[in-house]
């Protein structure tokens, strides 16, 4: 017993120890190391290696701005609001040449935004728009056309449904991000105004994630009747492949609904050449991250930069899913 | 040292100090952050008011959870009552009618956990975990799963100000929440019954201190102080989110266990939590100022608040003992007889 009290101690600070090691290996973290760099620039991103997209988006990030000698500082914020803000905060006062954006919560960064430009820092954002009244704040924006995907998805399921009627269940990314918000109004616009053939008979969030996805249409499906439902949509592929588990998992084809997404991920691609998933829109992790730079390049340079600098919304069914020119990434 | 003994001289007074306080492990460790961070990043006190801003983050919402932890109990409710305040003020167009509003909610959560901890009996742990979820859905029915914008966006702007130096109004409120919170349990009969409370629940029930109160007074502290974060961060985000507060439970927890308060409760000090929330927000600052990843930061944070449960002093006396025993069973086993 009494071994056995001075073991815990002992054995937790050796375990501590391992896990400040540990820490210090990893320390050196995602700061190029700047030998020949020009600009500081902080990247306050909500999600990082964390994530599969984070995953692809960060190496092509960081090989950009090695490329064109930016020394990059990168915080995760894990969708955090005030984790974010707080970082922001770091930053301003760390006075980098640039900040580059991506909101964790579109509707709470104009603060950063207003500090950034009263310590004179321009702002650019990656990824998730700012909100429109918050636009003059940046100096421009580089990412994927997170309405026009929603919108994209939707041209995918009118077309598949060709005027039949259609009731159908949504899935959403997680509550408040601006991406879910913007995917979730490009979809629902372009279903009220002109495919209006498509009813949505039920939407809960599944928080980007496989897991939630699976249980909100599962719950959905319970609630509205199975076999009232000819069709899913889901913000992403990750939510989409929890969503065919759901069926599959009731002994329903998913093959005979109208299914789609966004994303063509590794996840994604496989189900749209299996039929499982009818169409889905093409985002490529590492044009975004490496457009981020160029972007926050550009505007360092004082070469002229466009508003918004769009990731091409390509769509994806079987026709085209195998074609190199939309080979998944993440 | 023979209980009620007390040991005369600088060196007993000090060993007698040490011995009743709680914060010496705390004191270390933010002694040696700010030292490490000193040498490292010292930016982080040049950047003095962000750092402020981080520990008054950190600090507000720990404050409240002291007071409820120091009678032996736990409120897990704190980050969803930080949430659905926020979505009530911002619900609210009257700025001032949703500030007083978003407080009222946050004293009657506390009174709700209360009720249930109290008459029905249930464990603080079940009871508050169970108001977590059922606030966090408030929230999103209340914001209809969207952030919810001030009607006043400018008088959020302005309210992020600092107000003399680097002192925001954050900060300033964090400040008067410490000393209230100090006077309270220091110096006010109420909140020093806290302390016997959590020492020892039966024994203060026999000596005649109201303890059913005390839970009630300690549960609306922390659900006040939680909302009065809610309130704050909306105002400083121009707008409430319904997800918010997912780093605060955690980050609120660690602070107080750093700086010495005993989960068991009665023993701990609000000085403590301000001694916790310190050395977490300066290390804090300093790893985001140094491009350390939140994952390698979670490790450092939470690495720190293992050495603080580890090197707990009764923990060491006792390995102490063991060792000192050992050796000497060593010792006696070696002699020839």
């Amino acid at each position: 017993m009494r071994n056995t009290r001075t073991m815990f101690p002992a054995a937790g600070l050796l375990a501590v120890a391992g896990l400040l090691l540990s820490g210090c290996a990893g320390a050196g973290g995602d700061s190029s190391d700047g030998s020949a760099s020009t600009y500081n620039v902080y990247a306050l991103l909500p999600q990082g290696t964390d994530q599969p997209y984070g995953t692809t988006y960060l190496p092509a990030m960081q090989a950009k701005a090695d490329e064109l000698g930016i020394k990059l500082t990168i915080t995760n914020s894990k969708y955090d609001a005030d984790t974010q803000a707080s970082d922001c905060e770091v930053a301003v006062a760390a006075q980098p040449d640039l900040i580059i954006l991506w909101p964790a919560v579109g509707d709470t960064v104009r603060p950063c935004l207003e500090a950034a430009k009263a310590a004179g820092i321009p702002v650019t954002a990656t990824n998730s728009d700012v909100n429109p009244e918050d636009k003059s704040l940046i100096k421009g924006y580089s990412g994927p056309d997170t309405y026009g995907q929603g919108q994209a998805s939707a041209e995918m399921m009118c077309d598949a449904a060709a005027g039949a009627p259609t009731n159908i269940i949504v899935i959403n990314g997680l509550t408040g991000n601006s991406t879910a918000i913007n995917r979730h109004d490009g979809f629902a616009d372009y279903i009220a105004k002109s495919c209006t053939n498509i009813t949505i008979l039920a939407e809960q969030p599944g928080n980007w994630n496989k897991d939630d996805s699976q249980i909100a249409a599962s719950e959905m499906l319970t609630s509205v009747g199975a076999e009232n439902v000819q069709g899913i949509y889901a913000a992403d592929d990750t939510m989409v492949a929890g969503a065919i588990d759901a069926l599959k998992a009731r002994g329903i084809d998913p093959s005979s609904l109208i299914i789609t997404s966004i994303g063509n991920t590794k996840l994604g691609n496989p189900l749209v050449i299996s039929g499982e998933l009818y169409g889905t829109v093409f985002q490529s992790s590492s044009w975004d991250g490496e457009n981020a730079v160029v972007l926050a390049y550009n505007v360092l340079t004082g070469k002229p930069v466009e508003e918004n600098l769009f990731m091409p919304s390509v769509k994806v069914t079987k026709d085209n899913a195998s074609d190199p020119s939309v080979a998944p990434e993440w | 040292m023979k209980l009620g003994t007390e040991q005369s001289g600088l060196l007993g007074r000090v060993r007698n100090l040490a011995a009743r306080r709680t914060e010496g492990r705390g004191l270390i460790l933010l002694a040696l952050v700010i030292i490490v961070v000193a040498i490292l990043e010292p930016t982080a006190f040049t950047a003095y008011s962000v750092t402020l801003g981080r520990v008054a983050l950190i600090g507000l919402v720990a404050l409240g959870l002291t007071a409820v932890i120091l009678m032996g109990e736990l409120d897990l409710s704190v980050a969803s009552t930080l949430a659905v305040s926020g979505v009530i003020m911002a619900s609210i167009p009257d700025l001032g009618l949703g500030i007083v509003v978003a407080l009222a909610a946050g004293i009657l959560i506390g009174i709700v956990n209360a009720v249930f901890v109290v008459y029905v009996g249930i464990n603080s742990f079940i009871a508050t975990l169970g108001m977590l979820f059922a606030l966090r859905g408030l929230a999103f029915v209340i914001s209809d799963e969207k952030p919810v914008r001030l009607s006043n966006i400018d008088a959020g702007i302005a309210f992020g100000a600092p107000l003399i130096g680097p002192v925001t109004p954050r900060v300033l409120i964090f400040i008067v929440a410490f000393i209230a919170l100090q006077v309270f349990l220091t110096r006010v009969r109420a909140g020093r019954e806290f302390y016997a409370v959590g020492g020892n629940r039966q024994a203060a029930f026999d000596a005649g201190i109201p303890v059913r109160r005390r839970i009630f007074t300690g549960f609306m502290i922390s659900g006040f102080v939680a909302a009065l974060a809610g309130v704050i961060n909306t105002l400083e985000r121009t707008a409430a989110d319904p997800t918010a507060g997912s780093s605060v439970l955690l980050a609120s927890f660690a602070a107080a266990i750093i700086g010495g308060v005993v989960l068991t409760g009665g023993r701990g000090s609000v000085v403590g939590t301000l001694i916790g929330a310190l050395s977490l927000g300066i290390l804090q600052v300093a790893l985001t100022l140094s491009g350390v990843q939140t994952d390698i930061q979670d490790i450092f944070i939470g690495s720190i608040l293992l050495i603080a449960v580890i090197t707990d002093p009764t923990q060491l006396r006792a390995a102490a003992a063991s060792v000192r025993s050992f050796f000497q069973r060593r010792e006696k086993a070696q002699i020839p007889t």
